[in-house]
């Protein structure tokens, strides 16, 4: 009999056990929505603040010179005997950050929460490729940052899913390790904010059950005009031990930092515990919406489909 | 320390039982709890949770340690079962104990209470005592959860003799029923037999072999309903618990006739002098009307005034005012019922009458010592008279049962012209020779004698006319002081009366036959009115007087049927008779007329004899209540509330116990507490 909370189910070993084929052909209808829009490299399919190259007229300016006479409003020219310059929208591609929390925490819950976060990675970053958005895929660990460098299009899904694939979260730290590893947390965050370029949508999946804090951390990608997105996964028996199976006198041991807190289950520590839970999850909330982000809770018991095509919509993740 | 022992039949064991278990209990609590490993993802909120429920729970160390509390309690109550805690209550339960009832004539006084608690003078204390104790039945017995602890009972009443009404049972319908069956008696209120009873049934037992061994159990409670007045209770050695319930109150409004004396007087044998004693407890004089009846007829009433009880300074005793009354001697020659009746009424009715019974007059064994019994006129004139018996004799043969002491078979010797050489006591006519009694001292011989005087009053000599006597030769006799001189001849003495105390004689100082004395119908009579007046006279007329708590001993026809004995209540009751003839029957229990039946075999008539039963005591008169009892150096209080006794509170302790660890172990599972 497993233990209470170990995750059972073996972790996907193909990308169609990461992303259902039915779930796949409907995510051909979404696409990332940014509450922005972005300064791209590459034109996409993103509309631009930058005036550009595009079908949506945006307004007009002065002819100076060196313009591009094509885009002169010789009409206005006729009636006014002055040029004026015809100023479009341009479609811009969007850069689709998708973050991975890899720590020893995220490989708990049934189902398991790490799992849960590859399978919603592939997801949301194959709407991102079909969309022709540029995505670009982080896992942080124990071990360090993993990254997958900017994809774009459809046919690069094959080599997202393998990245996706081959991602193993942090080892627990055994009961006898006295060293605390500190959460690379914070590390990861100040790295992804320094090395992306541009502007775009990113989205963090982790359970942010940090106890060194998630601000800091956040705090590196508040200002860089990312549109983000803190999608914090939490398994059912995070949410509610009780209702499975979680009882008796218990050493409980932090699988990330060896901590120990002995507890003997009870209606009003299981009370406590869930108000706290939803103390963080409110706070955590707060910190987000003053900084302009997207705070989501997932539980990883929530069916994928639902959770994509209809949970993320009203979030505003997805159109 | 006594109330340690009073609470707790085993107070070292349950000692013991704790320090064996509790330390052992609280060191593994100390010890740290061996808890199941569990990895979790992060321990932040969980140790947010334990640190805001430690601030949140200011009893946080106790509630922590409830289930340890709950463990210890349980502990505890254990030990305390163990020690056999034991709460003092309204009734005994458990064990045995004896139920002693006085059904004494005390107990007839109607200052009873009621249900009611009032008393309303008539209840009798006998059924307060039985209301006490049906009251008790019903505690003891009332069923519940741990009645099989109730134990068993017996029923004792107890008054001159002890009775057991029902031996020890459980069984309440019979305890009520025996309770039901006490009568009252007039007896007097003896204790020794009803210990000795209750501690012959609890002394041995029947071991499981069937064999009877001594018992070592603890001797049964006794619970004691009397009013107090006991006799000879110092002489009791208590071994038993004994608790009185005192009933009756401290009235002490008794007047009761304390003694009945019924005689013929000497002078006067067909006549009846009635003397009766009368006691008073009250504190002050009392003025009575003592009331004299015969046969259910009243003769007269007499008032009479008895003067008040006082304190014995030096025992600091009740001394009871005593008077005397005697009624006027009245002609009664036949076999009467006699009835003094004291017609004031108190709280004690039953030493208010007294009876007492006037046999038939009897017939009389006569001894005759004659020389020559053929020509003895004497002879001829005693066999003319209603005599159970003649005997006659000679002189030697009197002599020889003098030597054998049988002359007390006689109610009277006579001896016709001859003398003993010595008489015992007894009653003597004797004629011609002066007997050897004192007080008779011969000094001669008289020739020529007249008749000068008689003394008419004395009943030998009654309706006796000697004026034509002349005797020819007698015996001179000087006679002492305590001789009666019943005729006067012409130089001394012819007829004398002498009574010595243990003899009592009349003699005739002549030969009937040297005087015309013999042809004369007065010389009969004399004969007659001398051998009754002599038979009879001087001893108490009144029947064997019996007492309640005695029995009827009386002897009739071997083979007489349909005996029975209507007792004053009108019931009437069976008796046996034995081969012999012996009726008995008994205990008496109630004082007055009893009167015995029987139909004779042969004639087939209905024969009876009446027997009177008297409550004449000291102790029963006094009615007021006993504070205390003196059981020889013990001295039990009386307690006036419901008995008290112990009740076993062990099994409330176990069961408290077990409440207590379903309570642990459903606070464990529901995890109450952290």
């Amino acid at each position: 009999m497993a233990a209470f909370g170990q995750t059972t189910a073996p972790p996907p070993a193909r990308i169609d056990e990461l992303i259902d084929s039915r779930l796949l052909a409907k995510l051909d209808q979404l696409d990332v929505l940014s509450r922005k829009i972005f300064a791209g490299k590459l034109q996409g399919e993103r509309r631009s603040k930058k005036r550009g190259i595009s079908v949506e007229f945006a307004d007009y300016r002065h002819y100076s010179h060196g313009d591009d006479l094509r885009f002169v409003d010789w009409n206005i020219y006729a009636r006014l005997d002055k040029l004026f310059l015809k100023m479009f929208l341009e479609e811009e591609d969007l850069s689709l950050i998708l973050v991975i929390d890899g720590s020893a925490s995220m490989d708990w819950g049934n189902p398991g929460k790490f799992v849960f976060s590859q399978r919603l990675a592939m997801a949301l970053g194959y709407i991102g490729l079909a969309n022709q958005n540029r995505v670009s895929l982080y896992c942080f660990g124990s071990e360090g940052l993993q990254m997958l460098p900017s994809l774009r299009g459809r046919r690069r899904t094959q080599e997202m899913g393998k990245w996706l694939l081959d991602l193993r979260p942090s080892t627990a730290v055994g009961p006898t390790t006295e060293q605390v590893v500190p959460s690379p947390f914070n590390d990861a965050m100040r790295s992804i904010a320094l090395a992306r370029q541009g502007k775009g949508v990113m989205v963090i999946l982790s359970d942010f059950l940090l106890k060194e804090g998630y601000e800091k951390g956040l705090r590196y990608l508040s200002g860089g005009g990312f549109d983000t997105f803190c999608l914090q996964v939490l398994s059912p028996e995070e949410i509610d031990p009780a209702t499975h199976g979680f009882a008796g006198d218990l050493r409980l041991t932090d699988v990330e930092d060896n901590d120990h807190a002995e507890v003997t289950i009870s209606a009003a520590l299981l009370r406590k515990y869930k108000e706290n839970l939803s103390a963080y999850c409110g706070k955590f909330r707060e910190f987000c919406v003053r900084r302009g982000m997207t705070h989501v809770t997932i539980d990883t018991g929530t069916d994928m489909t639902t959770l994509i095509l209809d949970y993320l919509r009203k979030r505003g993740l997805l159109k | 320390m006594n109330w340690l022992r009073e609470t707790f039949l085993t107070p070292a064991a349950g000692f013991y039982l704790a320090l064996a278990v509790i330390p052992p209990l609280v060191l593994l609590y100390f010890l740290r709890l061996r808890r199941k490993p569990q990895a979790i993802s992060t321990t932040l909120l969980w140790q947010q949770a334990i640190e805001d429920l430690r601030a949140n729970a200011p009893f946080q160390r106790l509630r922590k340690s409830i289930l340890l509390f709950l463990q210890l309690l349980a502990l505890i109550l254990l030990a305390i079962a163990i020690m056999q805690p034991q709460l003092r209550s309204s009734a005994q339960k458990g064990g045995k104990r004896v139920i002693m009832i006085d059904n004494s004539a005390s107990m007839t006084a109607t200052d009873g209470k009621d249900a009611s608690g009032k008393v309303s003078g008539e209840v009798t204390r006998l059924e307060e005592a039985k209301q006490h104790a049906r009251d008790l039945i019903e505690d003891i017995y009332r069923g519940g959860i741990f009645s099989s602890q109730a134990g068993e009972t017996m029923v004792v009443s107890f008054s001159e003799q002890a009775e057991i009404l029902q031996r020890f049972t459980d069984s309440k319908s019979q305890l009520l029923a025996a309770i039901d069956r006490i009568e009252p008696t007039h007896g007097e209120t003896s204790l020794h037999e009803a210990l000795k009873l209750a501690r012959a049934y609890t002394a041995n037992k029947l071991s499981p072999t069937g064999e009877f061994v001594p018992n070592t159990e603890d001797p049964p409670g006794i619970e004691l309903y009397t009013d107090g007045r006991i006799k000879n209770l110092d002489q009791e050695v208590s071994r038993e618990t004994i608790h009185f319930v005192p009933i009756g109150s401290t009235s002490v409004d008794n007047v009761g006739i304390s003694a009945i004396s019924v005689d013929r007087p000497f002078d006067r044998p067909t006549s009846v002098a009635v003397f009766a004693g009368l006691v008073n407890f009250n504190s002050e004089e009392i003025a009575c009307d003592i009331q004299l009846s015969v046969n259910g007829t009243a003769r007269g009433i007499q008032e009479t005034k008895v003067p008040g009880a006082t304190i014995n300074p030096s025992t600091n005793e009740l001394v009871p005012g005593r008077a005397n009354v005697v009624f006027v001697p009245f002609e009664q020659p036949q076999d009467a019922v006699i009835e003094v009746a004291n017609l004031r009424k108190d709280i004690l009715l039953a030493d208010n009458v007294v009876h007492t019974v006037i046999p038939a007059p009897k017939q009389l064994s006569v001894g005759l010592v004659s020389q020559d019994f053929k020509t003895s006129l004497v002879a001829r004139a005693l066999e003319g008279m209603a005599l159970r018996s003649l005997v006659p004799m000679s002189p030697a043969d009197f002599d020889a049962r003098v030597a054998q002491g049988t002359t007390d078979a006689f109610d009277v010797v006579v001896f016709d012209n001859c003398k003993a050489a010595t008489l015992p006591a007894g009653r003597y006519l004797t004629f011609g020779p002066t007997p050897p009694v004192p007080g008779l001292t011969e000094y001669g011989e008289a020739d020529g004698q007249v008749v000068l005087n008689t003394k008419d009053e004395s009943p030998a000599m009654r309706f006796v006319s000697m004026d034509s006597v002349f005797v020819a030769h007698m015996h001179s006799v000087q006679a002492g002081d305590q001789v009666e001189v019943l005729a006067e001849g012409s130089t001394g003495p012819l007829i004398l009366s002498v009574s010595t105390g243990s003899i009592h004689c009349i003699h005739v100082t002549f030969d009937p036959l040297d005087s015309n004395w013999v042809y004369q119908r007065s010389f009969l009579i004399f004969i007659m009115n001398s051998v009754e007046t002599l038979g009879r006279a001087g001893e108490p007329l009144t029947e064997q007087g019996y007492k309640c708590g005695d029995a009827f001993t009386a002897r009739i026809p071997a083979n007489a049927t349909n005996v029975s004995i209507q007792s004053p209540d009108g019931k009437n009751n069976p008796v046996s008779v034995t081969e012999s003839g012996q009726a008995v029957w008994g205990p008496i229990p109630i004082s007055g007329l009893y009167t015995m039946t029987w139909n004779t075999p042969d004639s087939g008539a209905k024969s009876s004899r009446t027997f009177a039963v008297n409550l004449v005591s000291m102790t029963e008169g006094r009615v007021d209540v006993a504070p205390e009892l003196k059981l020889g150096n013990e001295t039990v209080t009386g307690d006036a509330t419901a008995a008290h006794h112990y009740v076993s509170l062990w099994p409330w302790a176990i069961a408290l116990c077990v409440a207590l660890l379903m309570v642990e172990w459903w606070i464990y599972h529901r995890k109450l507490y952290l």
